[in-house]
């Protein structure tokens, strides 16, 4: 016993020097102490000054993080195509609150989703702080009846500086 | 049965097979520390400040318990260690799974480009602990560099 503890020892005090050798040494190197949020503790969502009772949740970065790499929610990009195209969120789908049709907005919700459940999760999203599309897009989700809506106002550009993958449909210049 | 499991021939296949598992699965993660601590990340079980320490360390770990297998140089901690790391492993990912969490495993390679899915990756290391345990029950000590 005693020499299977000194042997896991010296491997484990080996490989924490060399780790930490190579990682100082390399042009690669990290942090020691990393810089991800803890995913579980959650961070303070951004909440915008124009949010009223009864709207959908305000969602931070490390929820929206959590609900992309779950399989059962929906993201929405809120934006005009335009900006769409240039970065958004890996699989979101693009319903430009600008753009949105008259009348009643339910089929052409279902028909842009895929007439999915109306409890599905969806978290909508533009382009950040500035950008109000994302909470006017969820109020008429939450309208029409869908409701398990989330509203991730931090947006694509919270999501690009958090160092997250963004979808380029083409390269445009800033 | 026991003569089967003292073979010293398969005793030393399977510590090969194990070993160049091992170092294989610790390249990627060696050479793009950032990639691996971000899988590691999406697996939400690591506090945020101790991922990069765990992206540095666990790599090598990986690498010296390999090498030590094949080598037969600090047995008894390898095989011990190759076999924690697998069931740390398997538990990592069940969790993954029952939570819903997609994910690549991050296993054998740091990025998430792999297509790997977890339920492919869970049942190979399934298969995995299968022969670290076996290292543990044979007795064979033949062709080690030192005392096991």
């Amino acid at each position: 016993m005693n020499r299977l503890v000194k042997q896991l020892l010296i491997i484990i005090v080996f490989s924490t020097l060399v780790g930490l050798l190579r990682n100082s040494l390399f042009p690669n190197e990290i942090a020691i102490i990393g810089g991800w949020r803890d995913l579980s503790n959650g961070e303070e969502p951004v909440i915008p000054p124009t949010a009223e009772k009864g709207d959908p949740p305000f969602i931070a970065i490390n929820v929206a993080q959590m609900e992309h790499s779950t399989k059962d929610t929906k993201f929405i990009d809120a934006r005009d195509f335009d900006e769409y195209k240039c970065g958004t969120i890996p699989g979101s789908i693009n319903i430009p609150f600008d753009y949105l049709p008259g009348g009643d907005l339910k089929p052409y919700f279902d028909s842009m989703l895929g007439g999915i459940p109306l409890d599905y999760p969806l978290v909508i999203f533009c382009s950040g702080e500035e950008c109000d599309l994302s909470l006017h897009l969820g109020r008429n989700f939450m309208d029409v009846g869908y409701s398990n809506v989330m509203i991730f106002f931090g947006g694509s550009r919270e999501w690009e500086n958090y160092g997250l993958e963004m979808e380029r449909i083409s390269n445009c210049e800033e | 049965m026991r003569r089967i499991i003292d073979n010293d021939i398969l005793a030393l296949l399977i510590r090969l097979t194990v070993g160049i598992i091992f170092i294989y699965a610790s390249y990627y993660k060696i050479i793009d520390p950032q990639s691996f601590a971000k899988s590691i990340w999406f697996y939400h079980l690591v506090p945020g400040k101790l991922i990069n320490i765990v992206a540095i360390i666990l790599p090598w770990i990986e690498l010296t318990a390999g090498i030590g297998l094949i080598l037969g140089v600090y047995y008894r901690g390898s095989v011990a260690l190759v076999n924690i790391l697998t069931l740390f492993f398997i538990i990592a990912l069940s969790v993954a799974i029952i939570r819903g969490i997609s994910i690549d495993c991050g296993c054998f390679k740091a990025a998430a480009a792999t297509s790997e899915s977890a339920w492919e990756t869970l049942r190979f290391d399934l298969c995995l602990i299968i022969l670290t345990i076996f290292l543990i029950i044979s007795r064979s000590k033949r062709w080690m560099l030192s005392q096991p």
